[in-house]
C-alpha cells in the first residue's frame, strides 16, 4: 500500500509537533506553543468568571449562569464536601480553581487546531507542586512541623514497624506529585497524538482522490471514511476524558488534603 | 523494540480495566440501584488504571 509507507515519516512529524517549541525567546526563557495556549486559556477562564459574576442575581437565569454554577456546585458537593468531610468550607476556593482551570484548558485542546495547555510536563508539573505545597501546609497548620512528620506513621504500630512504615509513607508522600502530574500529562498528550494519527489515516488514503479522480482512487479511500468514523468516536472520548481528569486530579488534591488534616493517621 | 515492549506492558492495564468493567457490571446486576454510583467509580478507577497504559505510550513515543 501506498499510503502506509508515508505513515512512519506522518507519525513522527505529528510527534514533533506536539513537543515544546519557542515561539518567542528560546526554551530558557521564553514562550512555548503550549504556554501560549496556556494564557489563552488563563484569558478565557478569566472572561468565563468576569462574565459570570457580572451575570449573577439571587435566582440564576440563562444557560450560560445555570451552566457554570451547575459545575461550582459539582465540585462543592462531590469533591469538596463528599471528599474533605467537615473542613471543606476553608479547601473550597483551590479546589474549584484547579478545576476549572483543567476543565478550560482541556476543553480548549478539543477544539481542532488548539493545543491544550495541560498536554505539557511542565505545566502539570506546576499543578501537582502547587498541590503538594497546599496539603503539606495545611497538614504541618494541623498538626504542628514535628507532628505531621510524625503524623506519617500511623498510630498504633509497635515501635520497630512503624520506623518501616514510616519509610514506605515518606516515599508514597513524595510520589503523590509525580503521579498526579504524569497522570494528566499522558492522558492530553497520548490523547491528541492519538487523534493526529488517526486523521493523518483519513487524509493519507484521501489523499489521491483529492489530486486525480478515478474509480480506482475512489476505491482506494473507502479505507478513509471507516478512519472517520474512529477519529469521531476517539473525539468523543476525549471530550469525556477532558472532563475526567480534571475530576480526578481535583479529587486525588482533595483526598490528599484529607489525609493531610485527618487526626492519628 | 519499544512497540514490542508497549504491547507487553498494556496487557495489563487492559486486563485492570477489564476487571473494573467486571466488578461495575455484577454489582449492577446485583443491585441496579447503585447504577450510578458504581458507574462513576468505575470511571475513576479506569482513569487511574488507563494512565498507567498511557504512560507506556508516552515512553514509546518519547524514547
Amino acid at each position: 500500500m501506498d499510503a502506509f509507507s508515508k505513515l512512519p515519516e506522518e507519525i513522527n512529524h505529528l510527534v514533533s509537533e506536539f513537543s515544546s517549541m519557542p515561539v518567542v525567546g528560546g526554551l530558557g526563557a521564553g514562550l512555548t506553543q503550549y504556554s501560549v495556549w496556556l494564557l489563552v486559556a488563563a484569558i478565557v477562564f478569566a472572561a468565563i468568571m468576569l462574565v459570570f459574576i457580572k451575570r449573577q442575581t439571587l435566582v440564576p437565569r440563562g444557560v450560560f449562569v445555570n451552566g457554570v454554577e451547575y459545575l461550582i456546585e459539582y465540585v462543592q458537593d462531590d469533591v469538596a464536601k463528599g471528599v474533605v468531610g467537615t473542613e471543606w468550607r476553608r479547601h473550597f476556593p483551590f479546589l474549584a480553581t484547579i478545576f476549572l482551570f483543567i476543565l478550560v484548558n482541556n476543553f480548549i485542546g478539543l477544539i481542532p487546531g488548539c493545543k491544550p495547555g495541560t498536554g505539557a510536563i511542565g505545566c502539570t508539573a506546576a499543578l501537582a507542586l502547587v498541590t503538594f505545597i497546599y496539603f503539606v501546609y495545611f497538614g504541618c497548620k494541623k498538626h504542628g512541623v514535628i507532628g505531621y512528620i510524625k503524623s506519617l506513621a500511623p498510630a498504633g504500630v509497635m515501635f520497630p514497624m512503624n520506623v518501616f512504615v514510616w519509610v514506605i509513607e515518606v516515599f508514597s508522600l513524595l510520589l503523590r506529585p509525580i503521579t498526579l502530574a504524569i497522570r494528566l500529562f499522558c492522558n492530553m498528550f497520548a490523547g491528541h497524538i492519538v487523534m493526529g494519527s488517526f486523521s493523518i489515516m483519513a487524509t493519507l488514503f484521501a489523499e489521491p482522490l483529492l489530486e486525480h479522480f478515478s474509480a480506482m482512487n475512489a476505491l482506494g479511500a473507502l479505507p478513509s471514511l471507516a478512519w472517520l468514523a474512529i477519529l469521531l468516536i476517539i473525539y468523543a472520548v476525549e471530550l469525556i476524558v477532558a472532563f475526567v481528569q480534571a475530576y480526578v486530579f481535583t479529587v486525588l488534591a482533595a483526598v490528599y488534603i484529607q489525609i493531610a488534616e485527618a487526626e492519628g493517621h | 523494540m519499544g512497540v514490542i515492549g508497549y504491547g507487553l506492558g498494556v496487557i495489563g492495564a487492559g486486563l485492570a480495566i477489564g476487571l473494573a468493567a467486571f466488578g461495575a457490571t455484577s454489582a449492577m446486576a446485583r443491585q441496579p440501584e447503585v447504577q450510578g454510583r458504581a458507574f462513576t467509580v468505575f470511571i475513576l478507577a479506569s482513569a487511574f488504571t488507563e494512565a498507567l497504559g498511557l504512560i507506556g505510550f508516552v515512553v514509546t513515543l518519547i524514547s
